[in-house]
């Protein structure tokens, strides 16, 4: 009989991973916080979606049938901070399960609603009541970026004081409701040194799941890479040390990192998701929306009102690896795993195309394949080392 | 590499490709600046370039004529400019489309016709009456934009009209071409438009630009002044090997615009739905004329027969079937 894998270090799939249609629904551009790394940089309390609008992005997605062909949907509710809009987002819900119901489309059988949440209003009575009503159907996600000093850091009220403490108290709550939630970690060169405390910490406060990415931008600076290994290594020896694999995932560590590449897909799912803002325009996803982009002016795909252009989907639906990274991507040995986001492309390239792969986190993720080479060769010779104990 | 330079005289010459000329305001001031021509034809001279002028529809100066009569040149005017520039490319729009008489004088012209949407229905006998009269004629489909359905079925029928009377032409010795219908046969490989690649354009401000569209209709997309180093950013993507769609597809002789490519799709390497329906439409006629000049004895110069395909547009295919990194790199 096979016996059950006992290192969990790699995590699980998210709900219907690719094959459900990601529906981004941009409900306010406000938020308490002013985290420093947030690319929602102009937040203001006007962009807030009207009801109707968000009725006629749902008629037009229902519609759509033989142009949106996904079994499943994830309607992903963010902001800003999305349940500071919470009464709203509850009709939007409603309105989308009464409307999938009448026409008998797949999606009211097959549905999630998701949200990415600093975390600050879950108690609220409204939220709580949100919640109840949608248990079943619900993924949220609570940002806390690590221990106190490392979230201070970053996730600051407009004062500069930090939001920790009013984050953290909501955890407990929120971990008895949704047991296996996970948190999302973004790491940007300031962070580098509180990385390996930080997931510690996070799998202490009860999250066993942390997602973290380091940031896609132009941010690193020189020795950056060599911080950052020699936290992950750190880190992954205390992970083996203290067992801590059969229990926690940590997305920095995977197996499939770090080999040449084999298939030539895009990395990045825009286009194939949907970004929907307060004026129902859609995107293709929300870093392509005008707040998230520093150099480049908001690429649409369409409105609610007129549908998708699909001639504007096409570059997004065809889009390979090699035909946007450069000769020496191609040709690196280590290249899995190895990250970039086509709206940070998009941003960054030196014309207004999706096709200019930005290679800003080269050096970190090559840092990272050494310290995950370490992990895996370490655990790998200490579970031969148990089992042959063993027996 | 860099064969030909297409230098508009002025803002009212004559569009030659998918682009609307401005409107014009005054017809000495719309001029491209004397010292600019100058530049150009220099530029021209040193890089051993072809140049195209494209000519307005008024006379030009004697300054003009002396130094554009410095280079290889082939003149593109207006078809009302037919008679002061005899032996140019003719550029006849359907609207405004010359009367039986002014057709009259016509022989063994090369012309690029410019067929707006609204005359689809009068393609055929239009061809019909300008085949008699050409060597060669370019049809440029404008408004390809709001092409629909029932556009390209009446093009697909127009077409197949108009094959009926290019294979009775076929049987004399020297039978016209028409760019949709008979460059496919001829080509064993993409010869797509290339501009920025082959070709670059002086524009009426002197700069230069990837085209005369990319001056007139998207503002600010200049290269700079004429000089040595042309600064192309992000070249590459205007090469085959960089457009997912294109590089899997056999309408060799598609002009591949990357001006509608970018107004259209908002990328220079990724076409539209209606640029590739449009091709593959001309594809398959060329196919069936192909099939019937061989049925008729005819001797094609077709280098090979086109393979029936069961798809319309190439991002069907590409949608769901990436090319290998070993495949693309052996492009
Ligand atoms: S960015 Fe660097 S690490 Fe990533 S694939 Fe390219 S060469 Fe490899
Ligand atoms: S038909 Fe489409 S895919 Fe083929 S060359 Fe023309 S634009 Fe490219």
């Amino acid at each position: 009989m096979p016996t059950k894998d006992p290192v969990k270090i790699e995590g699980k799939n998210t709900w219907e991973e690719g094959r459900s249609k990601s529906v981004t629904f941009i409900v306010t551009e406000d938020c308490q916080l002013r985290c420093k790394y947030c690319y929602l940089v102009g937040k203001n309390k006007s962009g807030r979606l009207e009801f109707d609008i968000a009725k006629r992005a749902i008629d037009y997605l229902l519609r759509e049938r033989e142009f949106i062909t996904e079994n499943s949907v994830v309607l992903d509710f963010i902001g800003g901070e999305p349940f500071i809009e919470v009464d709203l987002i509850d009709r939007v819900c409603d309105y989308f399960k009464a409307r999938a119901f009448e026409e008998n489309h797949p999606w009211f059988n097959s549905y999630r609603f998701s949200f990415s949440t600093n975390g600050l209003l879950y108690h609220d009575d409204g939220v709580q009541r949100y919640i109840s009503k949608n248990k079943s159907h619900l993924s949220i996600q609570i940002t806390i970026d690590g221990t106190r000093a490392k979230h201070d850091l970053q996730r600051v009220y407009p004062n500069g004081q930090g939001s920790y403490d009013d984050v953290v108290r909501n955890i407990p709550r929120w971990l008895e409701q949704f047991p296996d939630s996970s948190t999302k970690v973004t790491v940007s060169s300031g962070d580098i040194p509180f990385i390996r405390e930080s997931v510690l910490h996070l799998w202490k406060l009860g999250i066993k799941e942390v997602n973290i990415n380091v940031v896609f931008e132009d941010v690193w600076k020189p020795g950056d890479d060599e911080r950052f290994e020699e936290q992950l290594v750190s880190l992954a020896d205390e992970i083996i040390n203290k067992k801590l694999y059969e229990s926690y995932s940590c997305s920095f560590f995977s197996k499939s990192l770090g080999q040449p590449y084999r298939d030539n897909m895009n990395w990045c799912g825009a286009g194939k998701m949907l970004a929907v803002d307060h004026l129902g325009n859609f995107y293709p996803c929300i870093r392509f929306v005008g707040f998230s982009l520093q150099k480049r002016a908001a690429l649409m795909l369409g409105n609610c009102f007129d549908g998708i252009d699909r001639n504007r989907l096409r570059s997004f639906l065809t889009l390979d690896m090699a035909s946007q990274s450069p000769a020496e991507c191609l040709d690196c040995d280590v290249a899995s795993g190895c990250a970039w986001c086509q709206g940070a492309n998009y941003d960054s390239a030196d014309t207004e195309t999706i096709f200019q792969r930005a290679t800003y986190l080269c050096k970190m993720h090559k840092a990272r394949v050494r310290a995950n080479n370490y992990f895996w060769n370490k655990l790998s010779r200490k579970l031969h080392q148990d089992l042959r104990a063993q027996s | 590499m860099l064969k030909y330079l297409l230098v508009v005289l002025s803002e009212s010459s004559a569009p030659f490709c998918y682009y609307e000329k401005k409107p014009r305001k005054n017809p000495k001031r719309d001029l491209l600046p004397l010292k600019s021509l100058e530049e150009a034809v220099i530029f021209a001279l040193k890089n051993n370039l072809k140049v195209n002028f494209l000519y307005p529809d008024h006379k030009l100066d004697k300054a003009y004529n002396a130094l554009i009569d410095e280079v290889d040149h082939v003149k593109i005017v207006p078809f009302g400019s037919r008679e002061t520039y005899p032996d140019s490319i003719l550029v006849i729009e359907s609207d405004g489309f010359p009367a039986a008489g002014e057709l009259k004088g016509l022989r063994d012209e090369n012309i690029i016709f410019r067929l707006r949407k609204n005359d689809l229905g009068k393609l055929s006998s239009r061809l019909n009456l300008l085949l008699m009269k050409c060597k060669r004629i370019n049809l440029v489909l404008m408004d390809i934009e709001a092409y629909g359905a029932e556009d390209f079925e009446q093009y697909r029928r127009q077409l197949e009209t108009v094959s009926d009377k290019m294979l009775k032409l076929s049987a004399k010795k020297d039978p016209p071409e028409l760019s949709v219908l008979t460059d496919r046969l001829a080509l064993d490989r993409m010869n797509n438009c290339s501009a920025g690649l082959k070709h670059l354009t002086v524009a009426p401000d002197g700069k230069l630009y990837l085209c005369p569209a990319f001056y007139y209709g998207r503002a600010g997309d200049t290269l700079g002044g004429i000089r040595n180093d042309i600064p192309i950013k992000n070249r590459h993507l205007l090469e085959l090997k960089y457009s997912p769609i294109c590089r899997i597809c056999d309408a060799y002789h598609c002009r591949r615009c990357v001006f509608l490519n970018k107004k259209l799709t908002l990328e220079v390497n990724t076409p539209s739905s209606q640029q590739c329906r449009i091709s593959h439409i001309e594809r398959e006629a060329s196919r069936l004329y192909l099939q019937k000049l061989k049925e008729a004895g005819g001797n094609p110069v077709a280098l090979a027969d086109i393979p029936e395909i069961a798809y319309g547009d190439p991002f069907e295919i590409v949608e769901t079937k990436k090319l290998s990194i070993a495949d693309f790199k052996k492009l």
